[in-house]
């Protein structure tokens, strides 16, 4: 899921989309994401877990971008149209949804995209919060939501 | 098992994330940033401390959600959060979910995350299709 070359992030502008990613998660994947959640594994023999696909996906965006310094994840969302089955190829595409600066800081979300094919089999949106410069070290973190 | 008629709460889930924890998760979702590890960057940041990731946090929800509703969560279930405060590394996580609303055949939750001393670290909406 590596990208050679990451885009800079101020660089990226509200309609952008970056170029579709190969996904397939394997088995192993997630016997690895269950052990690190601490959820029971054996409820998922055959399918992804819903927040799992929605950590891929934004997985996809941090191989394409440069990611800032104090950048913080403030907010998620997702929605499953159907289960995803363990190695079920998939392709990601991520559209920047909105990115603005105000008060300095910089406001985004992300959109992302997984398809099987044709068909959509999950959706979800990043909003992420990049503080000023100055700021980066002294952002109170009950009015930013938790770093990413 | 899938819920037909929704329960007013799901059965809480409650873990504690902690270093260990944190660095296997950087490593099966998939994200370097230095801020969740033992690192300089981590210690010299904002927190001063490393942070769970939001996402390890979120996990507790989805799988509340799991364990009440089955594959239904999986088929056509969403989520919407904000998170509200760092979870900063040791912490105990409780993943809350209590019925806001049911209409047409679907059920929304308010969720929560709380630390050990109820102060809340994600809250938002989850809902599911009922079959």
């Amino acid at each position: 899921m590596t990208s050679p070359t990451r885009i800079a992030f101020d660089t990226l502008s509200r309609g952008d989309v970056l170029p579709p990613v190969d996904l397939t998660i394997s088995a192993d994947d997630v016997r690895a994401y269950l052990d690190a959640t601490g959820e029971p594994a054996d409820r998922w023999g055959e399918h992804v877990p819903p927040v799992m696909m929605s950590a891929l996906m934004l997985a996809t965006l941090l191989s394409q971008i440069e990611i800032p310094k104090g950048v913080m994840h403030t907010g998620q969302e997702h929605e499953s149209m159907r289960p995803v089955r363990i190695g079920e190829p998939l392709t990601v595409t991520v559209l920047v949804a909105s990115h603005a600066v105000r008060r300095g800081a910089l406001m985004a979300s992300f959109d992302a995209e997984a398809r099987a094919g044709d068909e959509v089999v999950a959706v979800s949106r990043a909003s992420v919060l990049v503080p000023p410069p100055d700021d980066a070290a002294s952002t109170d973190p009950s009015s930013a939501g938790s770093a990413e | 098992m899938t819920a037909v008629t929704p329960p007013s709460a799901v059965e809480p889930v409650t873990r504690l994330i902690d270093q260990p924890r944190v660095d296997k998760y950087a490593v099966a979702a998939r994200d370097p940033n230095p801020i969740h590890r033992e690192t300089p960057e981590a210690y010299a940041g904002p927190f001063g401390r490393p942070v769970a990731h939001g996402m390890l946090v979120l996990a507790l929800v989805s799988e509340a959600m799991t364990n009440a509703f089955g594959e239904a969560w999986e088929r056509g279930g969403s989520l919407k959060v904000r998170w509200r405060q760092p979870a900063l590394v040791p912490i105990e996580v409780t993943a809350r979910a209590v019925l806001k609303s049911e209409h047409d055949g679907v059920a929304t939750y308010d969720v929560s995350c709380e630390d050990a001393s109820g102060e809340a670290l994600l809250t938002g909406t989850a809902s599911v299709h009922l079959a």
